[in-house]
Parts: structure tokens; sequence; C-alpha cells
């Protein structure tokens, strides 16, 4: 038993979804889907469960993380309700259901609260660096320093228990039975899917936007790795330095041709962009980029000269370490695997 | 007797003549010493030979015509026309037919086939030798038309009669015009209200010399037949004085102690017992509700213009045709039928209806706020156990409708439609793409499993197995449940009992052909028109009156009818009154009449149908079908069974 309440849809559409009330359903959406199977109606379930505001339903549900919006579905939607970007929007309401914070939903909703978490980070930043007087090593110093530090406690503190939260609410409070072996043999399920994302390859014709996806993600991760435990910045092994300036590169070639497709919205899943959505991706181009140029004004030994420039890609790196990691986009990184990883749970589950 | 027949048969192509032998058949008829001319014709219903029938007939003073040829279904009216055309009366032309009842039938047997084709032209030899030419009767026709209701339907209907040309008398029960459409406020697709729309038609018919009103009146006898019925028509009195002063009306209401139920709203209001349904109804003099009034006379102590000594009137019309547009009643749900008179925010629709009309910045039912409202459809109608298997047609339209309204109206409020599939045909689509757009919700449930409402403390829930949602149980607390009650026939049927009308399956006045006489009844004369035939919209009416007032017409145009001759006659000698043939005629034309002095039959030409039920009960063989009379239907047998 579910009741019904139809004033969801104003806090859903807060998150970005379309006009739901456009839909009259006619399936459609679920007959293009390549997700949609006799017992998973894909995703029409989740408009139905969103037109008529069943949020347990919805907070239960793994469906929008095992869609990786080809937006087929919207392509084919008579009405326009854009059933694609539904999903996206449910992605970033279940992300604010998960943080225990709160701070995801108020910067999902609101543009001018980020703007202002993005501001007050960089005043933060400039006033830090202003006492210690703008001294190149001691910035450098503090910067590596924070790198680590930020890692460490953004998981601790935020991304750690928001996953508890989800798997409290997709697996305990369903009551999904699931032994304790079936936790060890699914593992690899989270680790496949969280470095290859392999489940796209099932939903576009092309296999571009899974690529570009993929080495982005080795880019990021291994320009993480290479900067934090390798210090990159301060290294003497030209491997590393080739290392890290090719890492930059990708990261900041992949993202330019991802925003050059957000502003063309030649495809279905670029046609809709949340500020959410701009954030994460500018953010990672000027990470890319203002590393590159770091190592660059280090490797020319100008960088003494012009602080200014490591300043940048400081305030960049931490708004990019303190919003966009623990409380935006980011964390699709993380839900999404561990969704595949808890469907993978109820599949096991002894029912 | 006939002496100078002609016969013509046809091969049909080959169709005839591949089995049976024309020609042989031909000189079989030829023997015949009445049968002057006989020929074979390879299409006797081509343009050719009709025209060398024509020029045979009239050149050679033909005196009676036979073809064997196909079914008289198919061409019986082809060659009573070439008849006609060379002068000889319709009724000495014979058809035989030879193809359905002996070519194709025993295309097995060419010899069987070919004797079989000769004794059935030999019996219609037999028959149009003993045929008398006959002419069709002719009845002076009444220029005027009974219109019984005057809702939209009938008000469409008389305006329509009256610029025709005809007398229209415009006979209402109720004491007010404007049926059920009076009752309605906006309308789809226009913004003119039910009302707008009764004056409109109101005031063009009165401003019409063709057409008389009667209110409060009822049609009691009825005779006759099409063409000049007579009826008997009851008028009730208003007990008002016909020049009223409408500031002493007021008071006379105010002072009323009589407090009824207000049927005009469903009874979600209450009037007193002296009343008009709205300011500006029509006729605008309001009205005693004699039957509720207790003559306390208080209302004649201020109003000078009451009148408690008017008494029924009777008024005896004659008219050539009626038309009835007596509408419909909304299905009254059966008690405890989805809560209604049980749970007590319960509402029919057209109480919601009136609902709406009533409420202003809230919408408000006993004393509570109503925000969320659940539609429950189909209430009465696509019934899987009673009887009413139809779909009302409107119900749906008027449902999203009237959810948009309230939805506008009012704010935060919320829809929710508990449907079986959702039925805004043709334009009314736009209601449903308008509703949905605007956030209302649609559940759905096959008709196996109604949504339930019920009681959980003080809150009314409606829960449903929804099928847009894989028949996941959802429910919704309803602050108002709105039951979608359809269309269901009058429950006073004295109008279609006393004139005769048959009703269909699903109890409304009977067409006599669905799709090619929608508007004429068996009954002839008698025309049906709006929801009187079954669930209409106001569009669908608006069609079916002006069909309805259109046949009516074309009855009496002429001022007079054709009627068919081939009618019974009662052989006066022979009848002693028995009244068999009374009891046995489907049509009651046959009366008890005097002939010098002794009592017969007599039978009322317009409205024998030469049906021919009368002839075998009578007991003395008194009775004649003019056509097919007794001496030609034996001859016909005897030319069956000879042998020669």
């Amino acid at each position: 038993m579910a009741r019904i309440n139809p004033k969801f849809t104003t806090e859903l559409q807060s998150y970005g979804a379309f006009d739901t009330n456009a839909c009259y359903n006619c399936g459609n959406c679920t007959a293009v889907c390549s997700l949609s199977d006799e017992d998973n109606s894909f995703p029409r379930k989740m408009v139905r469960y969103s037109v008529l505001g069943l949020e347990n339903e919805i907070q239960t549900s793994l469906e929008p993380w095992l869609c990786y919006y080809c937006g087929d579905c919207s392509a084919t939607c008579p009405r326009e309700a854009e059933p694609g970007e539904l999903m996206m929007s449910l992605r970033r309401y279940l992300t604010s259901k998960y943080d225990w914070t709160g701070l995801s939903g108020m910067l999902y909703k609101s543009l001018s609260t980020s703007v202002i978490a993005f501001v007050l980070l960089a005043v933060g930043v400039i006033w830090f660096a202003s006492s210690l007087n703008f001294e190149p090593e001691l910035l450098l110093h503090y910067g590596h320093y924070f790198e680590m530090s930020a890692i460490g406690s953004v998981f601790l503190l935020i991304l750690l228990p928001n996953l508890i939260r989800m798997w409290n609410m997709v697996i305990r409070k369903p009551k999904v039975n699931v032994s304790f072996s079936a936790y060890l043999k699914s593992y690899s399920e989270l680790i496949v899917h969280m470095f290859t994302q392999k489940r796209t390859l099932g939903c576009d014709d092309s296999q571009t936007r899974w690529f570009q996806h993929l080495i982005l993600v080795i880019g990021y991760l291994s320009l993480l790795f290479t900067t934090v435990f390798l210090d990159w910045f301060a290294t003497d092994s030209s491997f590393i330095l080739v290392l890290g300036y090719l890492e930059s590169a990708v990261i900041f070639s992949v993202t330019f041709i991802f925003m050059i497709g957000r502003l063309s919205k030649k495809t279905q899943v670029s046609k809709n962009s949340h500020p959410s959505d701009w954030f994460f991706v500018i953010w990672l181009f000027l990470m890319g980029l203002s590393a590159f140029v770091v190592r660059l004004f280090i490797d020319l030994d100008i960088l003494e000269t012009n602080i200014w420039m490591y300043l940048i890609h400081l305030t960049v790196l931490v708004q990019w370490a303190i919003i966009i990691v623990p409380f935006g986009k980011w964390t699709h990184f993380l839900y999404r695997s561990f969704a595949m990883y808890f469907e993978k749970l109820k599949s096991l589950s002894i029912s | 007797m006939k002496k100078k027949i002609g016969v013509y048969v046809c091969h049909c192509g080959g169709n005839i003549s591949d089995y049976v032998d024309v020609e042989k058949v031909r000189a079989e008829i030829e023997k015949d010493e009445s049968v002057f001319l006989s020929k074979t014709t390879m299409f006797a219903c081509a343009d050719s030979n009709q025209k060398d029938m024509v020029t045979d007939i009239a050149e050679k003073q033909l005196d009676g015509a036979v073809v064997a040829s196909c079914s008289p279904t198919l061409h019986l009216l082809t060659f009573s026309a070439v008849a006609e055309r060379a002068g000889l009366n319709k009724y000495n032309y014979i058809h035989a037919n030879i193809r359905e009842q002996a070519s194709w039938a025993h295309s097995d047997d060419k010899v069987g086939a070919t004797e079989k084709a000769i004794q059935i032209v030999k019996a219609a030899v037999a028959k149009v030798k003993r045929s008398n030419a006959l002419e069709p009767f002719r009845v002076a026709a009444t220029n005027a038309v009974a219109v019984v209701g005057a809702g939209i339907a009938g008000l469409r209907s008389a305006i329509q009669l009256a610029e025709s040309g005809a007398q229209v008398y415009l006979i209402e029960r109720e004491f007010f015009v404007g049926g059920r459409v009076a009752q309605w406020d906006d309308l789809f697709v226009s913004k003119e209200t039910g009302k707008e729309l009764i004056t409109r038609l109101y005031d063009k018919a009165m401003n019409h010399k063709n057409i008389t009103l009667f209110t409060g009146a009822e049609i009691i006898e009825n005779s006759g037949s099409v063409g000049n019925i007579s009826l008997k028509v009851k008028i009730a009195p208003r007990h008002m004085k016909l020049d009223c002063n409408e500031g002493n009306l007021g008071k006379a209401i105010e002072v009323c102690p009589v407090v009824v139920p207000d049927k005009f709203n469903f009874n979600i209001t209450t009037r007193k017992a002296i009343y008009h349904n709205f300011p500006g109804e029509y006729p605008q003099l309001p009205v005693i509700d004699i039957e509720n009034c207790t003559r306390c006379g208080e209302c004649e102590k201020v109003c000078e213009n009451v009148d408690f000594s008017q008494k029924d009137e009777f008024l005896n019309i004659k008219v050539g045709s009626v038309l009835l547009a007596t509408g419909f009643d909304p299905y009254e749900p059966k008690n405890d039928e989805f809560g209604y008179k049980t749970i007590d925010n319960v509402v029919t629709l057209p109480q919601f209806k009136r609902l709406v009309h009533y409420c202003d910045d809230k919408l408000v039912y006993k004393g509570k706020e109503v925000k969320n409202v659940a539609y429950i459809y189909c209430v009465g109608s696509r019934q899987v156990d009673g009887d009413n298997k139809y779909c009302s047609r409107y119900c749906c339209t008027a449902t999203i409708h009237a959810a948009i309204t309230a939805k506008k109206k009012y704010k935060d409020l919320y829809n929710f439609h508990f449907n079986r599939g959702i039925r805004t045909y043709g334009k009314q689509e736009v209601l449903y793409d308008e509703s949905s757009r605007l956030g209302d919700i649609y559940l759905q449930s096959f008709e196996d499993h109604p949504p339930v409402v019920s009681k959980e403390g003080d809150k009314t829930i409606v829960t449903i197995n929804d099928i847009l949602t894989a028949d996941k149980t959802l429910e919704v607390e309803a602050d108002l449940v709105v039951l979608v009650t359809g269309m269901v026939p009058r429950q006073d049927n004295s109008i279609g009992s006393l004139l005769k009308i048959p009703r269909g399956r699903d109890n409304f006045f009977n067409e006599i052909h669905m799709k090619l006489r929608p508007v004429e009844t068996v009954i002839d004369g008698v025309t049906i028109a709006g929801a009187s035939q079954g669930p209409k919209n106001i569009m669908e009416s608006m069609n079916s009156s002006l069909a309805a007032a259109t046949k009516s017409f074309s009855l009496i145009a002429s001022g007079e009818l054709s009627l068919s001759p081939t009618i019974a006659k009662i052989d006066v000698d022979n009848c002693g009154w028995c009244g068999k043939c009374d009891d046995a005629c489907p049509f009651s034309a046959l009366t008890k009449t005097d002939v010098n002095g002794k009592l017969v039959a007599a039978v009322n030409e317009s409205v024998c149908k030469g049906c021919g039920m009368c002839m075998p009960v009578c007991p003395s063989n008194a009775i004649e079908l003019i056509g097919y009379t007794d001496n030609q239907i034996e001859s016909m047998i005897d030319a069956l069974v000879s042998t020669d």
C-alpha cells in the first residue's frame, strides 16, 4: 500500500525534472529501453512513481543508477516528457537523500547557494595564502598536505556514511535478505563497474561515449595518484613528470570535448545540462588544465614569480574536493558502482 | 382475369441459364393462353431490356407482366417502375424468383431446376391473372408536430420545425424549460454556459409564432395515426397569476415555511414550496409545488399574485407527428455503492457540478474544505453484473471538464481520476491533455477490480490496484469522492407506454435502424431525439434533434400522406366482431364499429401495415389482405403443385 502524493512532482522539478505530468502512460519509453525486461519496466516504473509521488518506493529503488542515459526514451517520447532527464533528476534526488549533511540537496536545488559556496572557498584560499604571505614553497607544501587530508576526511566523514545510508535504504529497510557470503562473492561486481562502467556498453549504439568516459576516469584516478602519492609537482623522476603531463592533458582534452557536446546539444544526453553538470565538467577541465600549466611553470622555472597560477589551481582543487566530490556529481562514481553491487546482492537474496 | 400477359425469362448472364433451360421455361409458359407474349433476355434488368418492356407493354396493351429473374429484394422495385412507366399499374406486375430459388439452389440438378422454375413462373402467371390495379391511400396530414420535452433537444427540434413551417406544440412536464442543460455552467468547448444556450434557444422559440409552449404539461391520451394524431394534454397550474410583481414574489418565497430538497441542485441544497430554479429561469414565473405546499397561506398574505384557485386544464390538440425528446435521468447509485449515502463525503458528478457552482473561493462540502477530489468513473455504466452494459459517452468528458474547472477555480486542489480507460473521444481529447498537464493523476483498473472507498477514522480513503503502476495497490486520502454517474432512461416511461414506443435492451427508446433510420420508431409518425434514445452529449443531441425534426416534418410537409394499399379489408357480411383480430394486431389498427346496426371490425387504413396477422385468427374468414387475397394465393399454390 502506498499513498499518493501529488506535491512530490514540484519537489522533483527543483532537481531538474521536466513536465512529468505530460506522461500519458503510452509506454514508448519502456519499449525502446534496452534495460527493460519482463520484471522491470525501465524507465516507466520510475516515471510512474514520480508522478504519483511514491517517495518511499523511489528511495528503495536502484533503477536510476542502473540507467546510463542513452536518451532513447526521451527521443521517442511522444509527449516530450523527457523520461531520460527524469532519471537524471532522480539520481540527483537520491544523491541528496543519501547525503546525511543535507548539503547535496541545497546545492542541487539552488544555483545561488552553489555559487556562494564556490566564492567563499575561493576567498578562503586567498585569505589562507595571504596569511602565508603567498610564499610559494609553503603554498605548495600546504596544497599537497590539503590533497592528502581531503581525500581521507571526505571519504570518512561524508562518502562512507552516505554509502551506508544508501545500503540502509535499498537493502536493510526493504528487508532484502542477503547472506554474508553473498557480500563477499559479489564484490567483484563493484570493482569491475567502478573502473570500467561496462554497463554503458549496452546503452549506446556507438562506443565513443563509453571510451571517452573510461579514459577520463582512468586519467582522473591516475592523476590523483600521481599528484598525491607520487608528488608530481615536486618529483625528479622524468617518468612521473611525463606521466603527469599526459594524465592532465587527457583530462582537459576529454572534458573539453564534453563541454563542446553540452554546448552543441547534439546528443540526447547532452541536451539538458543542470548547473551541477556544468560545474562537474568545467572544474574537471580546470583541474587538468591548471595542474598542467602549474607543472609547466615549474619546469620553465617561472612559478615562483607567477604564484597566482598555483593559487588558481589550488582554488579549483579546494572547490572540487570540498563541494563537487562530496556533495556534487562526483558521487555518481561511487553510487553507480555500488548500485550494481547492491543489485547483484538483491538478485542473490533469499526471498 | 387478365388475358394479355407478358412474361420475360432472364438468363442473368448465365447465373440462371447455366442450370435452368430458360428457353424451355419460356416455351412451357407460352402454352398458357393468357400469355400474350413471352421472351427470354440475357439481362432483364439491363436498360435496353427495360426499354423493350416499356414498348411491349404500351404498344401491345398488355394487362399484366411477369419477370422471372432474381430475388424480389433486388429488382421488384425495378420492374414495378418499368410497369408504371409503360402505363401499367404496378400491382399488375408480379415478380418470379428463379435464380435464388431454382438455378442457384439446384445447380446439381439441371432438369429439376428447370421444372421448378416452370412451376414458379406458372404460379406468378396465375397470380397476375387475378391481380387488380391498386392505388395508394391518400390521407390528409395535419401540419403540426407535438414536441415532447423542452430540454435542449426539444427546443432545438421545435425551432427547426417551426422554421420549416409546421405548427409546434412544445410540451414540457416540468414547470421550467431547459432540462438537464440548464443545470450546467461552463460547457466544453465554448465558454458558453448551459443556461446561456437554453436562453438563446428559449428566446428564439418564444419569438416564433408557430411555437406554443406548455409547461407542467403531460400527454395523457393518444389516438389516431400518422398524419392525424389526436392528443389530450393535461396542464397543471402554477398557482400564480401571469402578470407578477417581482418584488412581492421575493417576499412570498421568503415567508414560505416549507423547506424541501432542491431537485434542480440534485438535493445538495433546499428550496421552498414556492420557488423558481434560479433567477432568470424560463419561464420567469415561479411556481407553487402543490405536493409539498401546506396551504398555510403565508405567501398569499404578502403576494397578491398567488392563486390557489387554479385547476388542471385539459387541451385536445391534433398533430401530424410526435417528436419525443424526453431526455435521461442521471444514474442514482445504489446504497453503499462506492460508499454512496453511507460515507458522508461521497457525491455524484451532477451534485459535484452544482457544488462547484455554489462554492466561490473555497470548495467546501458539509463544512469541510476539499483539497483532494477522487473521481470514480463508470458508476452505473459499463456494468459487468448490472443491466447497464452501455457506455454513457458524456461522462469522461464531463468529469475531466469539471475537474479542470474546479482545479482552476480553487487553489491547491488535486484531482485523482479512478478510471477504466478514458474515452474523451474526438475533439474532446484536448481536455484530457489539459487535465494531465495540470497535474491531474489518472489511475486505472479493470472492471473486475474496481476501486474501493472506505473510512479510516475520519478520513475517506480510495484504494485501487493501479494497472498503470503494475497493479500496485495505491491509495488516496480523498476529501470528496465523486461518483461519475452515467445516463439511464427516464424512470417515468408513461409517454413511451402511451405511444407504444419500443425500448431497446438498454431500455432507452429504440430506433428502427441504428445506422440507417436512427430517429424513426416503428410507430409511424413518432420520431425520437436526444438522450431519450441513448446516452448523448449536447453536440450529438443536436444532430439527432435536427434529424428527427426533419423526419417528422417530411411526413406532413406535402399536406397529405400516401399509404400502401396492401392492407387488411373486412368482409362486413361475414364479420360478427369477436375481437380476435384486434388482439392479434400489433398496431391497434382494428376497431369495433357499427354498420347498420351490426357490430363489425373496421380497419384504420393509416395504421394498418398489411402484416396479415389478423387473417388466420378470424374464425369466419372475413378478412382479406388486399394484394394477397385468398383467391390469388390459392391459385398460386394450385399452379405450383399442378402436374400438367
